[in-house]
């Protein structure tokens, strides 16, 4: 990116922060961090409300800037043992990584189903969460943010939020502990099993077993393509008795293991460590990433949003770029974009431009 | 049933907030014998021999509240972990040996008091999450995603709950205030005490980072602290000790910076582990553990001494 394009990028960003609103909760008590040439070059910043923060992304307008997800007594202290955390947000990062600067650009749909599956599913449904207490946001580029402000775990220490990140990627889980086997009778066993309609992984595996069931019986057993012999065993299941079936228990047990494998959410970034880290930073939500143009919007409703529509800074104009590589086609706003090729001209919508110039793609000409 | 009286409960509970009450309204004078007594006490968690009270009379019983709180005066003083975390995991055994004689109601009490409330739910109980993840001892039966959860509360037992308030007792008896300058009777406490301390031993082992896996660096690192292992992490680390050529005293010389050390029962388990031949469990089996803090792909713990140094990611 040279001079020019900075200057006109800057200039985009900050009339967007002029008119932007945040709702950073406890926003006094936050470390700050903004970057230019990466994420973070700078970071122990601090506000005192939102209208000081805005002030300062009018006046200064970084291409990144982020919070942290600990809350502190002096946020602006160094070193950080000086800040005194008094807590922190439970924050999820999801992605996929993928080949290329555009290849996540094809999986983000996959990643907005983990999205909603870790919101609902898990956050809410397991952790009984309040609704309002969820923030989900798209991260700007590849993937979706999920802050969660529930008091009740803002405490938690390091060890106890790796647990949590266990829990959702399904580390650890050994299902065979759901099950065991009642003496019913003389050479009469019984196995007694989750049943669909508890929490937790229980009822996960129980309802991932019903649905296979009824939609591939044959990943299960062949047995199971017989509609008597399945609706017999699934209405045990609803019960709680694994055992209407005459398929042998540690058979099916085994099993299973295809089953579990589909239960926990997978694409939940461990490398980047915000949910256990708590002196980790996060990108402000609705704030502008600064590798695409694209605002790191606070979703409403998740199963309607689509970012390359819903987290576009909107524009009339059109700008004259000239390709620095080929870049494939992707989905954005109501099209697709046609594929490019180096050293093509081409005049395009605003936003797109912006987004092939911060990715190092294309020049202003 | 009733419960114990006011006197009682601080004194099998001298951690709480009737004890500390009780001791704020009567105001003692510190003494010689008072010292001693918390000495003693400290001593008694050193070698495990800390044991319910036998006191019998009141004036008895309020000596031995006192002395729980200058035992904390002169660990206060000292903030040697070893001792800090030994007096912790000690008296918080005491206190389960105590819960494990108390009706329902005096062991909800204490539970409030730790802040591990539970909500009664036929003859087991419910607990919120957090506060679960909180005190949860780290083993793979108490791990998150095997347990049965409903609406955001994890079920546990009767058993299971004490287990919990130990761990909650030891970790809010680990928490001691540092105490400046006190006066010279602790101060010659504190001299005395350190002198009985094994002296640290961490032979060969003590290495420099990287050189082993992750996991084992970080367990170590809370073995020179001082901290408390769970049994998984013990055994498991035994087994990469043996595989790394370590002999049996190097290892039990390890082990002894454990809070909760015995010479006796560790040489047996690792004497045992070596006969049986145990191998390095696998990275799965460690991460099931809850062990498993990086991912560093080497399948088995042991490999990470012949793994390829990996290479930097071109970009």
């Amino acid at each position: 990116m040279n001079d020019k394009e900075r200057q006109f990028i800057i200039k985009k960003f900050a009339s967007y922060y002029s008119e932007a609103s945040f709702g950073i909760p406890y926003i006094e008590n936050r470390e700050f961090g903004i970057g230019n040439k990466k994420k973070i070059d700078a970071r122990h910043l601090s506000f005192f409300n939102e209208d000081d923060f805005k002030r300062y992304l009018a006046q200064n307008t970084p291409l990144f800037v982020s919070h942290s997800i600990a809350y502190y007594e002096f946020p602006g202290a160094t070193p950080i043992q000086k800040k005194q955390r008094t807590g922190a947000d439970l924050v999820f990062d999801l992605d996929i990584h993928a080949e290329g600067k555009y290849g996540a650009y094809e999986k983000l749909d996959e990643v907005k189903a983990d999205t909603i599956r870790l919101a609902k599913e898990f956050i809410i449904g397991d952790f009984a969460v309040k609704e309002e207490d969820v923030k989900i946001v798209f991260s700007g580029n590849r993937g979706y943010h999920i802050h969660v402000t529930d008091p009740r775990f803002r405490t938690l220490g390091g060890d106890e939020r790796k647990e949590i990140v266990d829990y959702i990627k399904g580390n650890g889980l050994d299902y065979m502990q759901f099950f065991h086997e009642e003496e019913i009778g003389p050479r009469l066993k019984r196995l007694t099993g989750p049943k669909p309609d508890e929490d937790g992984y229980r009822g996960r595996l129980a309802r991932a077993l019903v649905r296979t069931l009824e939609e591939k019986p044959s990943l299960i057993s062949r047995k199971f393509a017989k509609e008597n012999e399945r609706e017999l065993f699934i209405s045990g299941i609803k019960e709680g008795n694994w055992s209407k079936t005459t398929f042998r228990s540690s058979e099916l047990l085994k099993r299973l293991g295809k089953v579990a494998e589909s239960l926990p959410v997978r694409a939940v970034d461990t490398d980047a460590a915000v949910t256990h880290d708590m002196s980790k930073l996060i990108r402000v939500p609705n704030s502008i990433h600064g590798d695409t143009g694209l605002i790191a919007k606070i979703v409403d409703d998740i199963e309607k949003f689509e970012p390359f529509r819903d987290a576009v800074i909107p524009s009339s104009n059109t700008m004259k770029v000239q390709f620095l590589e080929d870049v494939p086609s992707f989905k954005f706003m109501d099209s697709t974009t046609e594929t490019h090729k180096k050293d093509e001209q081409k005049e395009l919508p605003e936003p797109l431009a912006v987004l092939y110039t911060l990715k190092g793609s294309a020049t202003f000409i | 049933m009733d419960g114990p009286g006011e006197l009682d409960f601080s004194l099998r509970y001298p951690f709480s907030s009737s004890a500390k009450a009780l001791l704020e309204s009567k105001g003692t004078q510190l003494s010689e014998r008072l010292v001693e007594l918390a000495m003693e006490r400290i001593k008694q968690s050193l070698n495990g021999t800390l044991a319910k009270s036998s006191a019998l009379h009141e004036e008895g019983k309020f000596e031995e509240i006192t002395t729980f709180a200058v035992a904390r005066m002169i660990l206060g003083h000292l903030r040697n972990s070893y001792l800090i975390n030994k007096f912790a995991v000690e008296e918080s055994k005491r206190m389960h040996a105590y819960l494990n004689t108390e009706p329902e109601h005096v062991v909800n009490k204490v539970g409030a008091e730790l802040g591990v409330e539970a909500q009664v739910d036929g003859n087991r109980f419910l607990m919120d999450i957090p506060v679960f993840l909180s005190y949860a001892p780290k083993s793979v039966h108490y791990r998150l995603i095997n347990r049965e959860i409903s609406n955001g509360k994890v079920a546990v037992s009767k058993e299971e709950r004490k287990r919990l308030m130990e761990e909650a007792a030891r970790k809010r008896m680990e928490k001691i205030p540092l105490v400046r300058d006190p006066p010279d009777m602790i101060k010659k406490a504190g001299k005395e005490l350190l002198e009985l301390l094994p002296k640290p031993k961490l032979p060969s082992i003590n290495a420099k980072p990287g050189d082993h896996p992750p996991c084992v660096d970080k367990l170590l690192e809370a073995v020179k602290k001082h901290q408390n292992l769970p049994h998984t992490a013990r055994w498991f680390l035994a087994t990469y000790m043996i595989a790394i050529g370590m002999s049996d005293e190097q290892i039990i010389a390890v082990y002894s910076n454990l809070p909760d050390y015995s010479e006796r029962i560790t040489k047996y388990q690792v004497e045992h582990a070596r006969k049986k031949g145990y191998s390095v469990p696998s990275c799965a089996t460690v991460s099931t553990y809850g062990l498993c803090v990086a991912n560093c792909r080497v399948g088995i713990p042991i490999n990470w001494h012949t793994r390829d140094v990996p290479k930097e990611e071109s970009k």
